[in-house]
């Protein structure tokens, strides 16, 4: 809807559209999400003769002027960590753009704003992620005095894990390692004679890995009809339960060979 | 069953906050989280297995999801995400790998067929939930706006 009468170029309308879908893209939106919210933006600005295309970890789009080509950008997006709030952000953004409501250059600023948004500090990650293994704990059986350890385990591992994120671990061996570290600390406990049930806490702990992110979107972007990006998302999950589940296997192995003997369920 | 649903919403807010949520939705995420978890347990309770009773509670989260997307100008995916959570089948992966280490293969093939099951009852409920035209859950949202935009899921 171009209701003031000033030309934008197509390029720099391509360049914010192109960024606001890289974004969401990076942060863990759908497909379709992101698709939509490009073609949308664009569209708001008067820019009717477009094509996008985007997979889970790219963008690729062009536009024309009369006729001709006017510009085309590819957007390599690696996967990265989910991060609703900002896909809040960008949403709204779309949203105010398609009311009219956000000339080029403020929606650039806003999108300034959305993409450096002071992320959560690490300590409350931290902290979440042991009353997540705590609770998980609990409600898969485990007692109240399980779940205290279940805690302390689960903090160590959201430690380890934004660790290693900052240092470019891959993801693989933080989920084979994160794992093994859970169930290792959760057998050691069981080893020294405490009365615990080692595999209720060892349940809590690797929820924080367990894919279930990458299975909700790959379902709702299979579901869209973008196979390939659901493709991938479902073989990210379906590659990351192995992963925990190797991580668990090595553990618990080990521990038998130490001598620990068969362990109780 | 009170505690249990208390502490299914404190999971789920944690998983809030790993996912960082916005601030203002942490509540309406905890308490979709608590009632995923509260359908699960009741149709465990009605006799129903545990694949089936992961049918019924994500659908109940997808459908709730949807409407207060609708109501919060939200995506959806913000309030489904945490709430997921409480039923993905952590417990299957790791009881398959444990008797895949100790041998026992029939136990571990058991409990990796299971496994899958419930991240397929998972998915089914999650299509069911998606499958319901977006046109009801805008009507809600004409609630909260008056201008009544077509949201997106």
């Amino acid at each position: 809807m171009p209701k003031s009468k000033e030309q934008h170029n197509s390029k720099e309308i391509l360049n914010l559209a192109v960024s606001m879908g890289e974004e969401l893209l990076k942060n863990g939106g759908e497909i379709y999400r992101v698709q939509e919210t490009v073609g949308r933006v664009m569209e708001a600005y008067g820019v009717r003769d477009y094509h996008v295309f985007v997979v889970t970890n790219g963008i690729f789009a062009t536009v024309h002027e009369q006729g001709e080509d006017a510009g085309s950008m590819v957007r390599d997006v690696p996967l990265g960590d989910i991060n609703l709030e900002k896909i809040a952000g960008i949403n709204q953004l779309s949203r105010e753009i398609c009311q009219g409501s956000c000339s080029l250059k403020e929606a650039y600023r806003r999108l300034e704003q959305c993409k450096n948004a002071s992320p959560m500090r690490d300590a409350f990650l931290v902290l979440a992620c042991g009353v997540e293994s705590a609770g998980f704990c609990f409600l898969l059986g485990g007692t109240p005095f399980d779940s205290i350890f279940s805690f302390l385990l689960g903090l160590l591992l959201q430690a380890f894990l934004v660790a290693g994120t900052k240092r470019n671990v891959s993801k693989f061996l933080l989920n084979i390692l994160g794992s093994a570290w859970v169930t290792a600390g959760s057998l050691m406990l069981y080893g020294i004679g405490l009365d615990v049930q080692s595999d209720r806490i060892i349940i809590g702990g690797i929820i924080v890995l367990m894919p279930g992110v990458a299975l909700v979107t790959g379902i709702r972007d299979s579901f869209n009809g973008d196979y390939l990006s659901g493709g991938i998302r479902l073989m990210d999950a379906l590659l990351t339960g192995i992963c925990i589940a190797v991580g668990v296997g090595a553990a618990v192995k080990v521990f038998q060979l130490l001598g620990g003997g068969a362990l109780p369920i | 069953m009170i505690v249990q649903l208390f502490v299914a919403v404190i999971s789920t807010l944690a998983f809030a906050v790993l996912f960082h949520v916005p601030k203002q939705e942490y509540f309406y995420c905890a308490v979709n989280g608590g009632l995923g978890w509260m359908v699960y347990k009741l149709s465990l309770g009605c006799g129903f297995g545990v694949p089936v009773s992961s049918l019924w509670a994500t659908l109940t989260l997808t459908l709730v999801a949807r409407m207060l997307s609708a109501l919060r100008k939200m995506p959806s995916t913000v309030f489904l995400l945490a709430g997921i959570f409480t039923l993905v089948p952590g417990s299957g992966v790791y009881y398959t790998a444990y008797y895949l280490i100790m041998n026992e293969l029939s136990k571990s093939t058991a409990k990796g067929i299971e496994t899958f099951k419930i991240a397929g009852a998972i998915v089914l409920g999650i299509i069911f939930g998606l499958a319901l035209p977006q046109s009801w859950f805008n009507r809600l949202g004409r609630l909260t706006d008056k201008k009544g935009t077509s949201e997106k899921v």
